[in-house]
């Protein structure tokens, strides 16, 4: 069973902005998968629709097995949730928080334990609206973490933290997956996702542009590289013959340099090439693309164009 | 029962807030004097019909209750869904097993008992000290006073609360509950007799007719009166000059059920239909 299937889902808010135009996905019980996208792609409001904050114009979603709308109640009851845009009861305290997830939760975790593994035991009985914002989401990731449950939905969760607090949640995350538990990840920074998750869904613009592993990913933004080659003169017909190439995409050139974009297994033939034509090539380094490009053109328009 | 988890926690997060401290000792002192009044002067000097009795005491009481449970329901009670959604803690709150009836239920009971608590203790302290300068108790008057003060406290709330469910803004929430107050605490007055000059061709009447009194039962304070009038021996009210089938000090109680029950309804319908 999947932990998450999202069947051709959308929706579109009253005033007619479509936040999603028909998403498939599904996501397998036990793993990590990181939902990337740029501010406004739609992950809040795919994110929304599995908690029936929002409800969907048009397809299905299920989570573990059960129907967001029909069984939203049962769902929460499985679901540990870091919302986006929530703020917590001023006026209770940390420990009160937790206290009312368990007792909302009815089971029977000690609060203190799950306030020491977010790192805010020292803060328990201080007003959370006192708190800083990172103790804020510190707070909040406690909460999602009552009652151990299957499937936990973090919704930018690194939001308002420092770098520790990014490394912890990374820690609370991989110690929740290797309880069996299923990790719904959003966050609009790639290398938050990259390091944790098993596999990436890209979202732009309300649609699934991508679903891959990150390895998967890696391969497609690797099987690329850029060839930066320091030459000396050169002319024109020089540059024809090398975009001529086969795997040869795209020939950059800047003062004194070319930079080739080639496919892996090309670049000695560029390379002699150019010396076959008598241009003196004085250095040459290989680029691979990163993932964040890859990411970038996925996600930005004008790099995909 | 996932209500009562969120009614409890609200009640504690409202017991936190010192303006209803504040408003609640006022309130309570108020009952005091009242009842210290209403017993240490005669009825001439109060200029009160029949006498100071151990029964007048109770409507004396209840003139105090129905000014601070209106004005202090809409005052805990105007933000308590409008602005849970508009700050966010409406997501950790529904992202537990909550439904939004539990979320409803749980505002209109936790927030209400928050206010049946100065409620209880001014009745109560009032009711000893009147009775102790009077030199009588009316058991069964007080009793009467006390059940009917607390369905009139939920009433309220849960007006205020379906109110505040039906929008996302808490300055629409705000407009709502005032425009409530106003009119029905304020303006109804000036609202009834405009219905009976219309009704008489744009003129008024010598004398007002019999449904007239149905009209001046809508809002709830007055619903409280009346009522109170059903359950208080020895008294009936303007009820009783009616002859007809709702000239009866239990309509109400009709009326108070209703401000209980439907626009809380129609707010939960609002509510549970919203993208939030």
């Amino acid at each position: 069973m999947a932990a998450i299937e999202l069947d051709d889902l959308a929706k579109e808010y009253s005033g007619g902005v479509t936040a999603l135009q028909g998403i498939d996905l599904e996501v397998r019980e036990g793993e990590i998968f990181g939902f990337l996208g740029p501010n406004g792609a739609g992950k809040s409001t795919t994110i929304n629709i599995l908690l029936d904050f929002v409800r969907p114009s048009g397809g299905s979603a299920r989570v573990l097995g059960l129907d967001t709308q029909e069984d939203t109640q049962k769902v929460r009851r499985r679901t540990g949730v870091l919302p986006e845009g929530y703020t917590v009861y001023s006026r209770l305290t940390g420990r009160q928080h937790v206290e009312f997830v368990i007792e909302s939760k009815a089971v029977d975790d000690a609060a203190d334990e799950i306030l020491e593994r977010v790192g805010i035991e020292d803060a328990a009985d201080r007003k959370a609206g006192d708190y800083s914002k990172g103790m804020k989401q510190r707070l909040a990731l406690g909460m999602a973490l009552v009652g151990d449950p299957d499937l936990l939905i973090l919704d930018e969760p690194s939001t308002g933290l420092d770098p520790s607090g990014v490394q912890d949640v990374r820690k609370i995350v991989n110690e929740e997956a290797n309880r069996g538990t299923t990790v719904f990840f959003s966050s609009h920074i790639l290398s938050q996702v990259e390091a944790v998750c098993d596999r990436v869904g890209i979202l732009r613009k309300g649609e699934l542009v991508a679903v891959d592993t990150v390895e998967g990913l890696r391969d497609a933004a690797g099987a690329e590289a850029r060839l930066r080659i320091t030459v000396g003169e050169y002319d024109a017909d020089d540059v024809a013959a090398v975009r001529a190439l086969d795997g040869v995409s795209e020939v950059q050139q800047r003062d004194g340099e070319l930079i080739v974009s080639v496919a892996d297994g090309t670049k000695t033939s560029v390379l002699t090439t150019l010396e076959d034509r008598g241009v003196s090539i004085a250095d040459f380094e290989t680029e691979e693309a990163s993932l964040e490009e890859l990411f970038l053109s996925y996600t930005n328009e004008a790099v995909e164009a | 029962m996932s209500w009562a988890a969120v009614a409890k926690k609200d009640f504690k997060d409202a017991l936190r807030s010192r303006a209803i401290w504040a408003i609640s000792v006022v309130f309570i002192l108020l009952s005091v004097v009242i009842a210290y009044i209403y017993g240490s002067f005669s009825a001439d000097e109060l200029g009160v019909e029949g006498g100071i009795t151990a029964e007048g005491l109770v409507f004396f009481l209840a003139s105090n209750i129905t000014l601070f449970v209106s004005i202090t329901a809409l005052v805990i009670a105007y933000k308590s869904i409008a602005g849970e959604r508009e700050s966010g803690s409406l997501k950790i709150l529904l992202s537990l097993p909550h439904t939004r009836r539990d979320v409803l239920v749980g505002k209109i009971l936790g927030r209400g008992a928050v206010l049946a608590i100065p409620v209880v203790v001014a009745l109560a302290i009032g009711a000893a000290v009147g009775s102790a300068l009077i030199g009588a108790v009316a058991v069964q008057a007080l009793l009467a006073l006390l059940v009917v003060s607390l369905l009139f406290t939920f009433a309220y709330v849960s007006v205020i609360v379906g109110l505040s469910a039906m929008t996302e803004s808490t300055t629409r929430a705000s407009m709502l509950t005032i425009g409530f107050f106003v009119l029905f605490e304020f303006l109804w007055g000036i609202v009834s007799v405009g219905i009976v000059w219309a009704s008489n061709g744009f003129s008024i009447p010598n004398t007002f007719p019999d449904w007239i009194f149905v009209v001046n039962q809508v809002p709830p304070s007055g619903a409280y009166t009346t009522f109170l009038y059903a359950l208080v021996p020895g008294q009936t009210g303007n009820a009783a000059d009616i002859d007809a089938f709702y000239g009866t000090p239990w309509l109400g109680a009709v009326v108070l059920l209703f401000w209980l029950a439907v626009p809380a309804a129609i707010g939960y319908w609002r509510f549970s239909k919203a993208d939030l």
